[in-house]
């Protein structure tokens, strides 16, 4: 036998919190996103690189990665190199997606993951051990993106 | 079994209880999507605290022993003398950075490439230079240790949370969602029942009169 119903209107704390707190989860997700990117020879310009959120906060970038980044790439790339690069999560868990817009994203990871990778439909697929290893040597110049769409 | 929700038995509440069954499987995906990255971050920022942990002890170790010679070579008073020039403010790019919504400090020791050197290279000797190296090292060290200690503590503390959010919706308001539903479908296929019943009925009544 079912246990007494719950009156939706008069639900208890807890559901409430509940129900707010996955609301919020889902405000907080993506607010962490840069409202633009930019590129990587105006960040290295910048006293303090840094771009603004969605949610007004800043993302910070830090030197030593800028530095790193512009040591493998020419001169005119960095001025075509948008930053922070986004990670797509995708619907399988093992595996994740940069969105690029092109051929030099390509070769900025190619190089970053010493190894080859191919972009097809603005997305270069890598795994979660490589995704590990992009992380650890771009913490600030990557970020997550929670696409919709990926939700299945 | 789960607790049901009270609703109206309607077609539109069961509707309405559809969808909420289909957002609530949304944000669990986008939930556990966002705890696997979490808990990757956790342990690669578990691994990186030891290793920076690792580093500033040895470099520590290091500059123990460097500055013990140097003081034997140029006694605790010189050496006092020629260290009391250099000390300097010690600057610290402060800045924040986000993962899967965690807001994560990011530090950076600022130095132009130049040594934070004060002290006359002629009358000092390269024991004194060797453990200036290494203190630099040491605070580079120090400041990376900083950042990844806080960032530990918050990827653990995100983490914690987003487990009950997901735990919540696995164990309580899915199966909750789940349960009511079905005690709505059980209760319109029993009306349809009765009403086939009655209509029967009816019709044997309608018979014999």
């Amino acid at each position: 036998m079912p246990k007494p119903l719950q009156d939706e209107a008069k639900q208890s704390p807890y559901e409430k919190m509940l129900q707010e707190s996955v609301r919020g989860e889902l405000r907080i997700v993506n607010a962490g996103l840069p409202k633009t990117q930019e590129r990587l020879a105006n960040l290295l310009n910048e006293k303090y690189p840094h771009v603004v959120c969605h949610d007004g906060s800043t993302h910070s970038f830090k030197k030593s990665e800028l530095e790193y980044l512009a040591s493998i790439i020419d001169t005119d790339e960095q001025k075509a190199l948008a930053l922070p690069m986004l990670i797509e999560l995708g619907p399988n868990q093992g595996e994740a997606a940069i969105i690029c817009e092109g051929k030099l994203e390509e070769k900025t990871i190619s190089k970053v993951l010493n190894m080859p990778v191919t972009c097809e439909q603005r997305r270069i697929r890598i795994y979660r051990p490589q995704l590990a290893l992009l992380r650890r040597k771009l913490k600030t110049t990557t970020v997550y993106v929670f696409s919709p769409k990926t939700v299945t | 079994m789960p607790e049901l929700i009270r609703v109206r038995p309607t077609k539109i509440e069961l509707v309405k209880l559809k969808r909420r069954l289909i957002l609530a499987q949304r944000v669990q995906k986008i939930v556990k999507d966002r705890l696997s990255i979490l808990t990757m971050e956790f342990l690669q920022t578990a691994r990186d605290t030891v290793e920076a942990k690792r580093k500033l002890l040895d470099e520590a170790s290091k500059l123990y022993k460097a500055l013990s010679v140097a003081a034997g070579y140029h006694g605790y008073i010189a050496m006092g003398k020629e260290l009391a020039a250099t000390e300097a403010d010690l600057k610290v790019t402060a800045g924040s950075r986000n993962i899967a919504g965690v807001r994560i400090p990011s530090f950076e020791l600022v130095g132009n490439g130049k040594p934070m050197r004060g002290y006359s290279l002629a009358d000092t000797s390269s024991w004194l230079d060797r453990a200036a190296q290494l203190s630099e090292e040491c605070l580079k060290a120090i400041v990376e240790l900083a950042e990844l200690q806080r960032s530990f503590e918050l990827l653990a503390m995100e983490i914690n949370r987003t487990k009950r959010i997901t735990n919540a919706l696995e164990y309580v308001v899915i199966p909750r969602l789940q349960a009511t539903i079905s005690y709505l479908n059980m209760k319109f296929e029993e009306r349809d029942r009765e009403e086939k019943v009655r209509l029967k009925r009816v019709k044997v009544l309608v018979a014999r009169g």
